[in-house]
């Protein structure tokens, strides 16, 4: 990770770093780099991809459509709203 | 130079399913705004997805679909972008491990037959709809859409023109409409491709600068992109006219261009990791058994045995074989009524018909086939004519009627009774004596003014071959 790379993570994540942030971040990310580099040396070749981190599997729902909320419900809270839509500012492409 | 146009394809399609990905929201087309939304889909906090079962059977059926290997470990990961038709600011989808990989669409073009390399088909779960409104210069948000189940079936760089693309989404279509796994209808965005193109000196196997084109719903649309683009590449090779970076663009159907949204995003800049909140899904063997018993024979092994085995000519069996609906009517009445051949050609002649002129499609079929081969058998014993058949069909097809208590309800019962219809014929040559007089001098046609009196008085419900035979018996003694 360098200043370079940070900079498009920083406008993705709708961030402005101080100059004094920037470089937190980046000593966090260097650790981070270290260790996992450290980890890197440790020949994983013969071990399964771990998919997830607590024993459970496939826990589903029968395919059956429910209505449980009204839309006026779900836009209580909404700060803008017009015609049953949630009204945002206006985005061009 | 001569060029090559390398094509991949990415192609979304809504899964047939009653309720959402990860959610028990409707997922019916055509609500209201935001009428099937809940805390889930439209992402408030703490509401957790859970995954709808019969979207992974559909993700294992479009793999065999499409002879692919499926992953039976697979998992969700979330795709991080932002943009307020994505409540969560992320997508769930599959990047680790996606339920299918590695398969293959046999495409037949005027090239002869040629296998499209799959790379992966992977299910997700759609965005929503956003409105721009220019009288408040916002935009609205309907959520409708979020969360409804898609799967994006993933090409290999394989195709190298429009035909074979065309030949290539059919074929996708057909499979996925005739297992029901999709409705694939580009009219209402239920089918989407994006297209990635690029362009090579002929014989060279390095890849050109690639860019894609995102969300089209027309196969006339594609085409005329793909032309588009190969012609906007060729020229920028040639000529210089501008040079080529890897980009998403966007097509104007009405303007017939392409222009530029955004310089492509790679991988990393989506953050692509595994779903937390989603355990993985295990496919054992039952599972995966109990799905491969269900894939439907296909339609070209189907055309084949209706002509083999049930004597179908080839035009009818295609007819019926490319609709799944019509399929399952035929199937169901002809052994009631047993004429695979009269099923056929009421169900083509004018079960289609009637669909046509309410401008619906033969996968609209909506007929009990013990009806529709009740009208068979009624009309091949005699008991009401063809006409009479049709108004009993279209009253069938329309309010669900009981063929026989209709049939009694208006009088439709042919007049089988040769006394009393040659009685009708006398007294109609009596009162067409100008008809008749034409007949004898040798004007045949004449005698149709007669049937079609004598028709009227049996309100429509004599045979018409008796009639036939009896009028011309009486007019030649």
């Amino acid at each position: 990770m360098d200043r370079e790379k940070l900079i498009p993570l920083e406008k993705l994540n709708q961030l402005a770093l101080t100059e004094e942030e920037t470089e937190r971040v980046l000593a966090a990310f260097a650790a981070m780099e270290a260790e996992e580099a450290q980890l890197a040396e440790t020949d994983t070749s013969a071990v399964e991809r771990m998919v997830f981190n607590i024993p459970l599997k496939n826990i589903l729902r029968e395919d059956a459509a429910e209505k449980n909320f009204t839309r006026d419900q779900l836009q209580e809270g909404a700060p803008e709203k017009m015609d049953g839509y949630w009204q945002v500012p206006r985005l061009v492409e | 130079m001569n060029y090559e146009t390398v094509i991949g394809l990415e192609v979304h399609v809504e899964l047939a399913t009653e309720s959402k990905i990860f959610c028990s929201c409707s997922a019916k087309y055509g609500a209201e705004q935001n009428d099937s939304v809940c805390p889930a889909c439209c992402g408030m906090p703490g509401m957790l997805p859970v995954t709808n079962k019969h979207v992974v059977d559909l993700g294992i059926m479009a793999g065999l679909l499409t002879n692919c290997r499926i992953n039976r470990v697979t998992t969700f990961d979330k795709k991080s972008y932002y943009y307020p038709d994505l409540p969560c600011s992320y997508q769930i989808t599959q990047w680790f491990s996606p339920i299918c990989v590695d398969g293959g669409v046999e495409i037949e073009t005027s090239q002869g037959k040629k296998i499209i390399g799959l790379k992966q088909i992977h299910m997700e779960e759609d965005a929503g709809k956003l409105v721009h409104d220019d009288w408040t210069d916002t935009s609205l948000v309907d959520f409708n859409r979020t969360s409804v189940p898609l799967c994006e079936i993933v090409s290999k760089p394989d195709l190298r023109s429009v035909e074979e693309v065309i030949a290539y989404l059919e074929r996708l279509r057909t499979l996925l409409r005739f297992a029901r796994v999709s409705n694939c209808r580009w009219e209402e965005g239920s089918m989407r491709c994006d297209v990635n193109l690029s362009i090579r000196p002929e014989g060279s196997t390095e890849l050109g600068v690639r860019t894609e084109m995102k969300n089209m719903n027309s196969l006339s649309a594609i085409a005329r992109a793909i032309e588009y683009e190969q012609a906007r590449h060729i020229d920028a090779l040639e000529r210089g006219t501008e040079v080529l970076v890897q980009e998403t663009r966007r097509w104007d159907d009405v303007k017939g261009q392409s222009f530029a949204m955004r310089n492509k995003e790679t991988a990393a800049d989506y953050r692509y990791f595994p779903d937390p909140n989603l355990v993985p899904i295990i496919i054992d063997d039952e599972w995966f058994d109990r799905v491969k018993s269900e894939m439907p024979e296909l339609p070209e092994v189907k055309a084949a045995r209706y002509v083999g085995e049930l004597g179908l000519t080839e035009k009818d069996a295609e007819t019926l074989t490319a609709s799944r609906a019509m399929c399952d009517v035929f199937e169901a009445a002809y052994p009631l009524c047993g004429s695979a051949k009269d099923t056929a050609s009421w169900l083509i002649g004018d079960c289609m018909g009637m669909l046509r002129k309410k401008k619906l499609t033969a996968d609209d079929i909506a007929i009990d086939p013990v009806k529709l081969a009740e009208i068979i058998k009624m009309v091949t014993a005699g008991e009401i004519n063809r006409n009479a058949g049709r108004r009993v069909l279209a009253a069938v097809m329309d309010e669900d009627a009981d063929p026989r208590a209709y049939c009694e309800k208006h009088g439709l019962a042919a007049q089988n009774d040769e006394g009393a219809i040659l009685e009708v014929v006398k007294k109609a040559i009596a009162a067409n004596e100008k008809s008749v007089q034409d007949y004898k001098n040798g004007r045949t046609k004449a005698m149709q003014a007669i049937f079609g009196s004598i028709m009227k008085e049996l309100r429509g419900n004599g045979d018409p071959q008796t009639i036939q035979r009896l009028l011309k018996e009486e007019l030649d003694k």
